[in-house]
């Protein structure tokens, strides 16, 4: 009995330690975050559902495969411009598979001031600023975490950018991480952080792309540290190969009088789970954390968020909406938590969701812990239909059943959408929203 | 142009709840012709069944335009024929503007008929020229459809609405109701304007006030999801004095 139930509880990810050695030798920082992770997963029990935090999604497609190391595969490029933004031609570092690809990456726009390079080289050079802030964000917001921990145990690269006092830096900068098509499973992982100096401000787009349809384990771990008086603007883009599993950390701290404003738009991968946790440092702080999923077919997207008011006055913002259709699940679990001193706490957290199909399933659950007396907490959840009044509204001026269907998913997708300051993106994620209606085979409504 | 026969609805998802039990009406091009009843009677019911909302169903009778069945139509189909409903309450379609989906609209209804279809500069001159008889500034234009419109603004942006797309056959479905006495003006204006030889009118209101600035040709009063009686603009003028019980006497004795 006991045999068999440890047998069910095994992962072939483990054996990849294996392999680790294989990413020794190049800096002596790196290879000791690496020991320190591997020695922490060999400690941790990766999740199953009998956690609470698990339990709503299944992680069999994860465990029962074995991957390869990414770095080991050897991979054709194709033109990766299609992919490029714009406004970030100047201001683009890119990854393939997790390695950094200088001849797809340009930063001729980024003013000099600006530290920004590849983890692995500022590694070797043995940078002093990566050295003081690398983990310490998600070693500080997530404790005894497998994937954090496997993800330090692989640790290769990844974006560091370090943006001084009093700067602002105008162009958006593009973090674009390619996944290939590939015969072999693989697992790819990235680690960036990304330190806005007092007063400074940036906007980052961190973009993850599935070239293929392939199964491959993505597992991205971003830190941002925003110091006083900063601004971090941080719009992360999923769209990752359809049979991919994509597990993301963010662990954020957020200092006085600084604001830190995301929005994670989910789109691809089989299973999907993002982790933001954003923790306020000090007095007087402001952050966002809205979300937009769009699923169809047998995609699962679950998202478990922390906020953590630790300080008195802040204003905290999380509208997270999700469109749901064909078999497709999402999971959503909003964590706030009000420390006891933690006075003059403004949170708004809201799931909305819209669910277009029969089989489509909604689990949602915000959770709340407030130990100080003075505050304000609004949390809410729908889960709703397409309005028959609304579609009807739309028909009777003449456009069709498609149409209508796209213009109501569009409006309540819009939402998130116009709040990201990059136009490139705004209009990509438009056509994403347009494409997502088309390719809906279930288009009928539930009653 | 609009025949109704022995038209029997009820609700598509309770047959047992009957709605209308036998409504005869026949709209002719460049009339105009208002409803009145009772809440309740049917008369919001008979407009969005000839615009073709799904949540009813016709289990009799039948509903003819231009000489031709439209059950079996969608709504987008029946605003291709050119019918319009200017709903009681107008939908919020936030994220989407005045102008994208009046542009979308009329170029489909456009091409269904064979007709022009307009570019985005021709559309916003178009689109302009109306705007006048609603009394609204260019930037409600730009408004997301609905969204934080006050009641008034929602129907004059369904007569707006009405003036873009030229229907040939619109249903105003209590348009009238919840406006001061500024927009009723407007709106009854619009409705003037808007209705000439070729199209007709039909006014749904539960008040006749409206009626002292929209003459209307014929006034039809339902009753219990009949019409009860039909006659001319005095008609309206009884019913505002005596209120409808002497037509319930009336319609049980028949």
């Amino acid at each position: 009995m006991g045999k068999v139930k440890k047998q069910k509880e095994r992962t072939f990810l483990q054996d990849l330690l294996n392999f680790q050695g294989s990413l020794n030798g190049k800096s002596k920082f790196l290879d000791e975050v690496r020991l320190k992770g591997a020695e922490e997963v060999r400690n941790i029990p990766f999740p199953t559902k009998k956690l609470e935090d698990w339990k709503f999604i299944s992680l069999r497609d994860l465990y029962k495969d074995s991957y390869e190391l990414a770095s080991d595969l050897d991979v054709e490029v194709p033109d990766l411009s299609e992919h490029y933004l714009p406004e970030s031609k100047g201001a683009r570092l890119t990854f393939v598979n997790g390695s950094f690809s200088a001849e797809h990456s340009s930063t001729e726009d980024i003013p000099e001031e600006v530290l920004i390079g590849n983890i692995a080289k500022l590694a070797e050079e043995d940078n002093d600023l990566l050295k003081e802030h690398l983990n310490k964000y998600v070693e500080n917001n997530f404790e005894e975490d497998v994937f954090s921990s496997f993800n330090k145990a692989f640790l290769k690269d990844g974006v560091f950018v370090y943006v001084p006092e009093g700067l602002t830096v105008d162009v958006p900068l593009h973090m674009l991480f390619v996944q290939t098509d590939a015969d072999e499973k693989y697992f790819t992982t990235s680690r960036s952080v990304i330190v806005a100096d007092k007063e400074s401000e940036v906007t980052i787009v961190e973009d993850h792309i599935g070239l293929g349809d392939n199964k491959y384990f993505n597992l991205p771990v971003v830190e941002i540290n925003a110091e006083e008086e900063s601004y971090v603007k941080h719009t992360k883009i999923q769209r990752d190969s359809r049979e991919s599993i994509h597990i993301a950390r963010t662990a954020a701290f957020v200092h006085h009088h600084a604001n830190y404003e995301s929005y994670t738009i989910t789109r691809g991968a089989k299973l999907s789970r993002n982790e933001p946790r954003i923790s306020q440092r000090a007095e007087e702080v402001e952050f966002t954390v809205d979300g937009l999923v769009l699923i169809d077919g047998d995609q699962v997207s679950d998202t478990h968020s922390v906020m953590d008011h630790r300080f008195s006055h802040c204003e905290s913002h999380q509208l997270h909406k999700c469109v749901i259709t064909g078999k497709a699940h999402s999971v959503f679990n909003g964590k706030i938590f009000v420390r006891k001193d933690a006075q003059k706490i403004d949170s708004f957290q809201e799931n909305r969701n819209l669910l277009l199909s029969r089989k489509g399933l909604v689990n949602t659950k915000p959770q709340l812990e407030i130990f100080a007396d003075d505050v304000v907490c609004t949390h809410g959840a729908t889960v709703g239909q397409l309005e028959e009044d609304e579609l009807f509204y739309l028909m009777s001026r003449g456009l069709n059943e498609q149409q209508a269907r796209e213009m109501l998913i569009y409006a309540f997708a819009l939402e998130t959408i116009e709040n990201i300051s990059v136009d490139s993106v705004q209009d990509l994620l438009v056509d994403e929203v347009h494409r997502f209606t088309e390719n809906q085979l279930d288009s009928k409504l539930t009653v | 142009m609009l025949e109704i026969k022995d038209l029997h609805v009820c609700v598509e998802e309770d047959p047992s709840e009957k709605i209308l039990k036998g409504v005869n009406l026949t709209i002719n091009e460049g009339e105009i012709h208002a409803i009145m009843g009772p809440n309740g009677s049917g008369k919001s019911t008979l407009s969005k069944v000839v615009a073709g909302h799904e949540a009813y169903e016709v289990t009799q009778g039948d509903i003819l335009y231009n000489g031709e069945s439209i059950l079996e139509l969608e709504a987008d189909e029946r605003a291709h024929l050119g019918i319009f409903l200017a709903f009681q309450y107008p939908v919020e379609v936030p994220g989407v503007t005045n102008k994208n989906l009046l542009r979308q609209a009329y170029n489909t209804i456009a091409e269904e008929q064979g007709r022009e279809e307009l570019d985005p500069l021709q559309f916003e001159d178009h689109a302009r020229e109306q705007l006048k008889l609603i009394d609204m500034k260019e930037e409600f234009l730009e408004r997301s459809v609905n969204a934080g419109f006050s009641g008034g603004e929602k129907k004059r942006n369904e007569i707006f609405q009405m003036a873009v797309l030229q229907p040939k056959l619109a249903f105003l479905d209590e348009t009238d109701s919840g406006l001061d006495i500024d927009a009723l003006k407007i709106v009854a204006n619009g409705i003037n304007e808007l209705s000439g030889e070729d199209n007709a009118v039909v006014l749904v209101t539960h008040y006749q006030r409206i009626l002292d600035y929209v003459q209307p040709d014929h006034v039809h009063v339902m009753i219990d999801g009949k019409i009860a009686k039909s006659g001319d603009k005095d008609l309206a003028i009884k019913l505002e004095e005596e209120g409808y019980d002497w037509l319930s006497e009336g319609a049980s004795v028949l």
